[in-house]
């Protein structure tokens, strides 16, 4: 009778999951399957797809699109790294400096949402207007050249955004990760290090390090896909791949490029995320 | 194999343990338990962390599956059945009270669950409130009250369902000093007054013997030694329960008849009934309260006499305790109830003496 | 050096402005007295687009649609994260790693891709895009953060909670009921809330995959080149105030209901 029991008790973390991951595969991972099956076909919408393997959608992602690759590898990066400039210190003002407002805080963070996002990249696009406050400003203190000095349609812009964008997913995680933090480490490490800084570098840091690298994770990847930053606040020159495939899956309809693209992106992501868990393993991914 | 003292009630003993094992994986936790609890009686699991007692406890409770084994509650075979199932309730070491409830709804918890009606539930919950001393306290919630009052009231909350069997898994061991002694007279009025069966875990040897009507002493998963405090306190029969339960100062020596030649060739007397049996290498014990001092040609002292000097005296005020240095044997803890002014020097020359009776011989 | 201590605290609250600043222009030209279409140059102020808030059907027509899917989607996404959280923080289970890696993709997926493989799947299956494929595409990036949310409550609590429910007569549902969903409702509150602003702040995916129904963000992305009327300021500042306003009353309200002390 005890077997039986057993038996049962073990199952139960299986039905509790089956709905959430049945629904994951259905949505998540067969479609990017097909995407990638996608990837190698080629024809049109009119004449019907076909599976040609045609590596060569591949190979255009890295030739003809390479400005585009580039620039969104770029803007990414850019992207990523000032907001985790940004965003370190703010999970660690709430975290430590907090208090009782904590939840207050996280939930103004957030709050910005229930505005949608492109009502506020075209706000940001008034601010950054031409002869808006910002650039004249710029002009004056010298940042930006008096004559044809401009914000709008350029990289920074674009980066700017991404920036705006991305800083709670950033900051979220490295906030999770701050918390768990226990503060009597802290108050050791003072008593150990005569520094403030030094106790920083040796123990919050390593410390809050898995929290930082989903925090990238969760900005670099998407901001790399992302088009409309770069189609409200940027011009055609600042393209990316983003632009690309949404260009080719709704307007020019040629499926199999954009997929490629796509997938590409995809493979850029796992690769990622299993350097991550070889370094730092599964459970802290959705802390 | 032992049974628990004491009459019981119907003549069905409250638990039976048979054959009880439990294995994580390779980690055997409790092995081949064999245990008879009579009704009514107070039950003290002791042993240090690790050794079993708080695995054995979460089976008979239903929260551990045993891997073998068969666990009866007054006759019943209820190995397989879930908590809810079985007519035992817990006070949980953490004392797990409903965060999100009153203390009434705490205690009435249970007694909602068996659907009991409204006016009953309201007077049990009184009556169970007025036993632990805590009247007026039932519209709180739990992090409104201090830990001896919360872990009242997980006792309440247990008790107010009459189970026949209460466990209760280390209750005292988040209280301090002063708090726990009281607590730990509470709850053995309490179990008095109420009368049911009472299995407590515990750590602490003198929790147990202060306590329990039998305690039940776990070392590797197995029970080592069962019976009333005085009988396994001054009768350990092994070496563990002999550290474990008091102090001890442990030798070996060769036993004939009555006489155990030890290192160094003093001569140390046991008791017939200690020697009954047994022959050849023993281990025998003696405890530090049972030696006296003596200056070293002192005629008057008991016939088991070991020379040494004195190389530590503590003063602790009831007593003092001392470590004698004997050549052979070693280090001698001794304990000397301040009753007259002789105390010894660091330093001095003394006999550390005791009566054969005192001495136990204990199998490895 | 006391003002060094004081550097925290002030870029905390800076961040903070500047994430609200375009929320702030947002407000402010729905006040705009603009002339002509456009509304990117301040001309003035007027109270007449708030007179007139339902000049423009569509809009409300809009602003129903994702309210609703927001709803529906937090909640369904909600449900099944809270399935899937109490499994991986109570249970010890083979698949574990892969589950959590499973669960952390979505939340890494660029939107495009998100957006573009969820319709390839519709199309291949012939399901007509519109409100159901837009709320099949929220539940879906909503439930990684729904499990990260309430997993982080369910860890916090004693497990011997439950065990106790048990021993007093409750079976494991009446547990679950009683015991182990009201200690985790707040976290589950709070995955519904980031669920549905999540959601009402969609774009991306919702375009892939909405086909001729339009959530408020699309309706805004297809204005955008013939001019966005102001009336989308007033509403979207309505909705924001109206949401805003009942998440900081709940957030005090709960603080309310755990400071109370004897």
């Amino acid at each position: 009778m005890a077997a039986a029991a057993a038996r049962r008790r073990r199952r139960v973390p299986y039905l509790l999951l089956l709905p959430g991951l049945i629904y994951l595969v259905i949505f998540y991972l067969v479609p990017l399957i097909s995407l990638g099956r996608m990837a190698l076909q080629s024809g049109n919408l009119q004449a019907g797809y076909e599976l040609t393997w045609e590596w060569d959608n591949f190979l255009q992602v890295f030739t003809t699109y390479r400005p585009q690759l580039l620039r969104s590898l770029g803007y990414s990066v850019g992207a990523t790294l000032i907001t985790l400039a940004l965003g370190y210190p703010l999970a660690y003002a709430i975290a430590f400096r907090g208090g009782r407002w904590k939840n207050l805080f996280l939930v103004l963070l957030l709050m910005p949402f229930l505005v949608p996002f492109l009502l506020r990249t075209l706000a940001w696009r008034i601010i950054l207007a031409d002869q808006g406050v910002v650039v004249e400003t710029f002009k004056a203190i010298g940042i930006l050249p008096d004559a044809d000095g401009r914000l709008l349609a350029t990289g920074w812009a674009v980066v700017a955004g991404l920036v705006y964008a991305f800083l709670p997913f950033m900051t979220l995680p490295i906030y999770v990760a701050l918390e768990k933090i226990d503060r009597s480490l802290l108050e050791a490490a003072g008593d150990l290090y005569s520094k403030p800084s030094t106790a920083f570098i040796k123990v919050t840091w390593p410390l809050s390090l898995s929290g930082v690298i989903s925090g990238t994770l969760l900005t670099a990847i998407p901001a790399a896909g992302d088009y409309i930053n770069s189609q409200l606040l940027g011009s055609p020159a600042q393209t990316m791949m983003g632009n690309v495939v949404e260009s080719k899956f709704l307007s020019i309809v040629d499926y199999p490029s954009a997929a490629a693209i796509s997938i590409t992106l995809m493979i850029a992501i796992v690769v990622a995320v299993v350097l991550y868990v070889r370094s730092v393993g599964t459970e802290e991914l959705i802390a | 194999m032992a049974t628990g003292s004491g009459t019981d009630k119907d003549g069905v003993p409250a638990v039976e343990l048979e054959g009880l094992t439990k294995r994580f994986f390779e980690f055997i936790a409790v092995e081949d338990v064999n245990l008879t609890i009579d009704d009514g009686h107070f039950f003290a699991l002791l042993g240090p962390s690790g050794c079993g007692k708080t695995t054995t406890l979460r089976m008979i409770g239903g929260f551990e599956e045993p891997t073998s084994g068969v666990i009866r509650l007054h006759g019943e075979d209820v190995t397989g059945f879930k908590p809810y199932q079985r007519p035992v309730n817990t006070v949980f070491q953490s004392y797990a009270l409903f965060p999100h409830l009153t203390i009434f709804e705490n205690i009435a918890f249970g007694l909602r669950r068996q659907g009991i009606d409204d006016a009953e539930v309201t007077k049990r919950v009184g009556a169970v409130l007025e036993l632990v001393q805590l009247t007026g306290r039932d519209r709180q919630r739990p992090r409104q009250l201090s830990g001896g009052q919360q872990q009242r009231v997980a006792v309440a909350r247990a008790l107010v369902n009459h189970p026949r069997v209460l466990l209760l898994d280390e209750p005292l061991g988040a209280l301090d000093l002063k708090l726990r002694k009281e607590m730990q007279i509470e709850l053995k009025r309490i179990q008095q007054e109420v009368g049911i069966t009472f299995i407590h875990v515990t750590h602490d040897q003198e929790e147990a013997m202060t306590m329990a009507d039998t305690i039940a002493v776990m070392h590797g998963g197995r029970i080592e030694r069962m019976g009333g405090a005085t009988e396994i306190y001054e009768d350990p029969r092994t070496e563990f329960v002999a550290g474990f339960l008091g102090a001890s100062n442990m030798m070996g020596g060769r036993l004939e008849g009555q006489r155990v030649t030890v290192v160094g060739g003093i001569v140390i007397h046991i008791t017939a009934a200690a020697a009954a049996n047994r022959s050849g290498a023993v281990h025998l014990g003696v405890r530090p309260e049972k030696i006296r001092l003596h200056a070293p040609n002192d005629e008057s002292a008991a016939p088991n006499r070991l020379p040494g000097k004195v190389t530590d005296a503590s003063f602790i005020g009831v007593s003092t305790h001392y470590l004698i240095e004997n050549p052979d044997l070693g280090e001698l803890a001794v304990v000397v109830q301040n009753l007259d002014d002789r105390r010894f020097a660091l330093g001095e020359e003394v006999v550390a003496a005791w009566q054969p009776q005192h001495t136990f011989v204990v199998s490895r | 050096m006391r003002w060094r201590r004081a550097l925290l605290p002030v870029y905390l609250g800076a961040a903070l402005v500047y994430m609200f600043i375009p929320v702030l222009v947002v407000i402010a030209f729905s006040f705009n007295d603009n002339q002509g279409r456009f509304n990117v140059a301040w001309q003035g102020f007027t109270l007449r687009h708030w007179l007139d808030p339902f000049a423009d059907s569509s809009i409300i027509k809009a602003v129903g649609v994702s309210l609703l899917i927001a709803v529906l989607a937090a909640a369904m996404a909600t449900v099944l994260g809270t399935l899937i959280a109490l499994a991986l923080a109570r249970y010890n289970f083979k698949g574990r790693s892969a589950t959590n890696i499973l669960l952390f993709f979505p939340m890494a997926t660029p939107e495009v891709v998100m957006g573009s493989s969820l319709l390839g799947l519709f199309v291949a299956f012939r399901v007509g895009t519109g409100f159901v494929t837009i709320l099949l595409a929220h539940i879906l990036f909503i439930i990684s953060y729904a499990v990260a949310t309430i997993r982080a409550r369910i860890v916090g609590f004693d497990r011997h909670l439950e065990e106790a429910a048990m021993d007093l007569y409750a079976n494991e549902w009446e547990t679950f009921r009683r015991v182990t969903l009201p200690m985790i409702m707040p976290g589950v509150f709070a995955a519904f809330l980031l669920g549905f602003a999540l959601s009402v702040d969609d774009f991306i995916v919702t375009n892939f995959t909405s086909g001729s129904i339009q959530t408020f963000p699309v309706y805004v992305w297809g204005a955008a080149r013939r001019g966005i009327p102001p009336q989308v300021n007033v509403v979207g500042t309505a909705l924001f105030i109206i949401i805003a306003s009942a998440m900081l009353l709940y957030l005090r309200w709960q603080r309310r209901s755990a400071l109370k002390k004897a």
